[in-house]
């Protein structure tokens, strides 16, 4: 009678087990954050390219770990919680709609699978000459080539949009970005963006959108 | 009975859930009695074996009887409900106590944040103190609150308060709550405003009079401070 109770426990047990395993649903990250990406796509795009209407920027092809990095900001409040900064809010909330760390993994994946999409010029009077000029400050991180260093914390910014990187320059200038504790990386950028006047920040959104990303 | 569920934390709380279990009760006995006759009827005059169908034309009143005396009872019923709702919709909407406090509640895609209005209890001074999903008031004092939206249509909801406002772009709307006791509570949006909708939670921080007084000290803007307003 004992022994045949003990069956029964064990089999509960597996049983249980194999129920919660699946419950975790699809274990092949690619299919799990294409599932999560449902709802990312509404703003950023189906593939990944962005919609400048809805402030979201191109985001296909990004590396994992700057994804994964920023998804964490956002989470823990280093990115996206000023006042001032309603795209951020927006997706403050949305990267804390991410239920475990393991969702930030796997929809990073993700994004980063997707195809970098080209976007079309959008800022007026920017100058990629001068931009280019003013880009020597930046190519000790991200690189000549804007190709970015994962060692540094550096992203590609090679080919991203014109207008994302003006407003992110700005946010950084501002103290909008970068000014929270938990964005060690955000600081170094608020510290490079600070003596950067209008004029310049529309140079270098022209420069960094014209190069073409490896 | 509504209270076990969530809790009465304003003064209108009460209110409000008398007049639910009053509407509650009226319909829901109505909805019991006209179920019970239609089943018991359909019961009786089921199909038998040799049965004829009555041609009944709806003009004697021995038959509309049973229609109109229910009639008019619902109508009195609904007499009752209205002069309840109305009664409380005015203490609740139509009436603006003098606030110990105004605060400024803001919507946006997908966040609540606040404008206190600080040391100087005035709000829109260099003093205000403006935070991100969390709203901090003291227990006991009225509240009057301006609502904004910077983008879309969303909905001002603190269950325990039992209180419920939309907000509209381009408009402020004022409305107030004067709460009963400390504590958090949960603040969310009651109108679909975009993807992130389920996910804008805020928190409510009702505090004791000294516990805000530290709250205000340790989070006033410094320059506000060193620099008192002119009298």
């Amino acid at each position: 009678m004992r022994n045949r109770l003990e069956g029964v426990w064990q089999f509960a047990a597996v049983a249980l087990l194999l129920g919660a395993v699946a419950c975790e649903g699809p274990s092949d990250p690619m299919v799990r954050g294409a599932a999560r990406y449902d709802q990312c796509a509404p703003c950023h795009g189906a593939k990944g390219e962005g919609k400048p209407a809805l402030a979201a920027p191109p985001i296909g092809g990004l590396p994992r770990w700057y994804v994964e990095a920023q998804l964490d900001k956002f989470r823990i409040g280093a990115r996206g919680a000023h006042l001032e900064d309603s795209a951020g809010l927006r997706m403050r909330t949305m990267a804390l709609t991410l239920p475990a760390e393991r969702e930030v993994q796997v929809v990073a994946h993700y994004v980063s699978s997707l195809p970098h999409a080209a976007s079309a010029p959008s800022v007026s009077g920017g100058d990629s000459t001068r931009g280019k000029a003013a880009y020597a400050a930046c190519a000790s991180c991200h690189g000549v080539d804007g190709a970015g260093n994962p060692q540094l914390n550096a992203p590609p910014i090679a080919g991203q949009a014109d207008w994302y990187v003006a407003t992110q320059l700005a946010n950084f200038k501002r103290g909008i970005r970068g000014a929270k504790p938990g964005d060690a990386t955000g600081a170094t950028m608020k510290a490079m963006a600070v003596g950067l006047d209008e004029q310049q920040i529309k140079d270098l959104a022209a420069w960094v959108a014209s190069m073409p990303r490896g | 009975m509504i209270s076990h569920a969530v809790d009465q934390v304003s003064t209108f709380a009460k209110d409000i859930d008398v007049l639910i279990l009053l509407i509650c009760g009226l319909v829901g006995f109505w909805f019991f009695v006209a179920e019970g006759v239609l089943f018991f009827l359909v019961f009786k005059y089921r199909a038998k074996e040799g049965g004829k169908a009555a041609y009944i034309d709806g003009t004697d009143p021995k038959h509309t009887r049973f229609i109109s005396w229910p009639h008019r009872l619902i109508l009195l019923c609904d007499v009752v409900i209205v002069v309840a709702a109305v009664r409380v919709w005015v203490e609740v909407k139509q009436t603006m106590p003098t606030p110990d406090q105004t605060v400024r509640v803001v919507s946006q895609q997908w966040s609540w944040s606040f404008q206190h209005p600080g040391p100087d209890n005035k709000l829109d001074t260099a003093d205000d103190i403006k935070t991100l999903d969390e709203l901090h008031v003291v227990a006991g004092q009225t509240v009057q609150f301006e609502l904004v939206s910077q983008d879309v249509i969303h909905s001002f909801s603190v269950p325990v308060f039992r209180l419920k406002q939309d907000a509209i772009p381009g408009r402020v709307i004022k409305g107030w709550f004067k709460t009963t006791q400390t504590g958090s509570y949960d603040i969310q949006c009651a109108e679909i405003c975009g993807i992130g909708h389920g996910a804008m939670v805020g928190t409510i921080v009702i505090e004791q009079p000294e516990r805000y007084a530290e709250w205000v000290a340790g989070h006033a803007p410094v320059a506000a401070l060193a620099t008192p307003a002119p009298k």
